[in-house]
C-alpha cells in the first residue's frame, strides 16, 4: 500500500541531494534572517532569548516556503502533474510521499540551521533543549501536512508562490504561534504544565490537517 | 459483442464561458486504430484529458472497458503520449523507468526496461540525465515509459510534435507494432499522411464536435483532406 508513496519519496530525496537546490536555497535563506537579526539589532541576552524562538520558526517557515515551492514546481514541469493524475493509484498515497519528501527535506534543512541559530543568539546547550525536537517535530508536520495539498492546489495557477502565501498562512498560523511559544520556553528553561497540552494540540491539528489532506488530494489532481 | 475498449456517450465540456466540445459521441472498438484529426484549438486535447480520466465532462460519459475512467484498474491498462514528456530531467533514464515500473508494479521490470529501452535505441543513454537528452531522444524515451506497463488503451496527443525524421519514423514502427499487438490505439494529429498510413478509422473534430466518422482503409491523403476540408464547411457526414 505505501509502495507508491515510498517511491515518490525515493525519486524526490534523488533528485534533491543531486541537485541540493531547495536546502542550499532555504540554508542561504535562513542564514541571512540569522545574520541580519544579529547584527541590526543589540540587545540584552534576555531580550534576546524572548525573540530568539520568535526569529528560530520565522526562518524555518519561509524557507519552507522554499521547499513547498519546489515540491510541485519539479512535478509540473514536463507535465508529470498529469503523469500523476494518470497513475493507477490512490491519490492519498501520492500526497504522503510528496508529504514525506517536504518534511524530510525541511527536517534536514532545520537540523543543520539549527547549530548556526545557537551560535548567532549564543544559546547554551543543556539536556532540556532535547524537548525541542517534539515541538520542531509537530510544528514542521504541521506545516508541512497542510502545505503539501496547498502546494498541489497553487500549481494549477501562474501565481503560485503569492497563492501558496495566501492559503497557507492564515490556516497554519496557529501551529506556528504554538510552536514560538512552546519553543521559548524550552530556550528559555522555563517548561510549565503548560508545555504538554500546547504540544498535544499542535499534534492534534496536525492529525486533522494530514487526515483531511490524505482524503481530498484525489479532488486536487483533476483538472 | 465485446464491449468497447472506449466509448464517448454525447461528451460536452465547458470551461466557464468557453466550450470545447459539444455532444461528441463515438466508440473504440479493441484493437481498433482510431485517428482523430482537427484544427488547433478544436477540442482534442480536452477530448483525451476526459477519456484519460484526468479531466470530467461538464456533460456526456465516457467508458473505458465498459467501466469509467477513473478507475485505477483502467488507468492501469492506459497510457498517454502527449507533448507533454512525463519525465524527470534531474534523473537519468534508467531511474525514470524504474520510478514508473514501481508505480505500475510492472512485473519483471528490470528486463522490461531493458526491452523499452531496447525498442527505442536508447540502451548505451540509459545512465545520463533526461536533462541531457535531445528533443528526439526524449520524446523516444517517453515512448517507452508509456509502453512499459504494456498498455491495452494507447492514447497519444500531437506526439510527432517537434520530431526530427529519424524519431518520426521509430514512433511510426513503434506504433504499427503495437497495432500488431492488438493494442488499441486513438491519435490525434494535424499530420494527414501518418494518420492514413496508421489507422484504422477518423474521426474529424471541428468547433468542438465530431464532424465526420469514415473508415481509412484504400483513403488516400489527399481524399482525407478533402473530406476534412468539406466536413468543416459543409456540415456532418458518416
Amino acid at each position: 500500500m505505501m509502495r507508491t508513496a515510498i517511491s515518490i519519496l525515493k525519486k524526490d530525496l534523488r533528485m534533491e541531494f543531486r541537485s541540493k537546490e531547495s536546502i542550499l536555497a532555504m540554508w542561504i535563506f535562513s542564514l541571512l534572517i540569522f545574520v541580519i537579526f544579529n547584527f541590526t539589532f543589540e540587545v540584552s541576552r534576555l531580550v534576546m532569548l524572548e525573540i530568539a524562538p520568535g526569529l528560530l520558526w520565522v526562518a524555518f517557515v519561509f524557507s519552507g516556503m522554499f521547499g513547498l515551492n519546489q515540491s510541485f514546481a519539479l512535478e509540473k514541469e514536463n507535465g508529470n502533474l498529469r503523469a500523476m493524475a494518470l497513475m493507477p493509484v490512490d491519490g492519498g498515497q501520492i500526497y504522503v510521499g510528496k508529504f514525506l519528501s517536504v518534511t524530510i527535506i525541511m527536517l534536514m534543512f532545520e537540523a543543520l540551521i539549527f547549530p548556526i541559530f545557537i551560535i548567532f543568539y549564543d544559546l547554551h546547550l543543556s539536556l532540556g533543549m532535547f524537548k525541542l525536537i517534539p515541538v520542531i517535530l509537530a510544528g514542521t508536520i504541521g506545516f508541512t501536512s497542510l502545505g503539501t495539498i496547498l502546494s498541489a492546489v497553487a500549481v494549477h495557477t501562474r501565481n503560485q508562490q503569492i497563492l501558496l502565501s495566501l492559503l497557507l498562512w492564515p490556516l497554519v498560523s496557529p501551529i506556528i504561534i504554538w510552536s514560538v511559544t512552546l519553543s521559548g520556553m524550552v530556550l528559555s528553561g522555563e517548561v510549565t504544565e503548560a508545555f504538554y497540552p500546547l504540544l498535544l494540540r499542535v499534534g492534534a491539528f496536525d492529525v486533522i490537517f494530514f487526515t483531511l489532506s490524505y482524503m481530498l488530494f484525489d479532488f486536487i489532481l483533476e483538472d | 459483442m465485446s464491449v468497447p475498449a472506449l466509448e464517448v456517450l454525447g461528451v460536452s465540456k465547458d470551461f466557464g464561458r468557453i466550450i470545447a466540445l459539444r455532444g461528441v459521441s463515438f466508440s473504440v472498438q479493441s484493437g481498433e486504430f482510431v485517428s482523430i484529426l482537427g484544427r488547433n484549438g478544436a477540442g482534442k486535447t480536452t477530448l483525451l484529458n476526459i477519456v484519460s480520466g484526468v479531466s470530467r465532462p461538464s456533460e456526456g460519459e465516457v467508458k473505458l472497458f465498459g467501466t469509467d475512467p477513473s478507475d485505477r484498474e483502467n488507468k492501469a491498462k492506459l497510457a498517454v503520449i502527449s507533448h507533454e514528456m512525463f519525465l524527470y530531467g534531474n534523473l537519468t533514464a534508467l531511474e525514470n523507468l524504474q520510478y514508473y515500473s514501481r508505480i505500475y508494479n510492472v512485473p519483471d521490470s528490470k528486463e522490461r526496461i531493458e526491452a523499452v529501452l531496447n525498442d527505442v535505441e536508447l540502451t548505451h543513454r540509459r545512465f545520463d540525465l533526461v536533462a541531457t537528452y535531445s528533443r528526439g531522444m526524449t520524446q523516444r524515451l517517453t515512448i517507452a515509459r508509456a509502453l512499459l506497463h504494456e498498455p491495452s488503451l494507447l492514447l497519444l496527443d500531437e506526439p510527432f510534435t517537434g520530431l526530427d525524421q529519424h524519431a518520426i519514423g521509430m514512433l511510426i514502427a513503434l506504433l504499427k507494432m503495437q497495432k500488431e499487438m492488438g493494442r488499441t490505439i486513438v491519435l490525434t494529429t494535424h499530420d494527414l499522411h501518418t494518420a492514413a498510413e496508421l489507422s484504422d478509422r477518423y474521426l474529424v473534430i471541428s468547433k468542438h464536435k465530431i464532424v465526420k466518422d469514415g473508415l481509412m482503409s484504400g483513403t488516400n491523403p489527399e481524399t482525407i483532406r478533402e473530406n476534412f476540408f468539406s466536413a468543416e464547411t459543409g456540415g456532418i457526414q458518416s
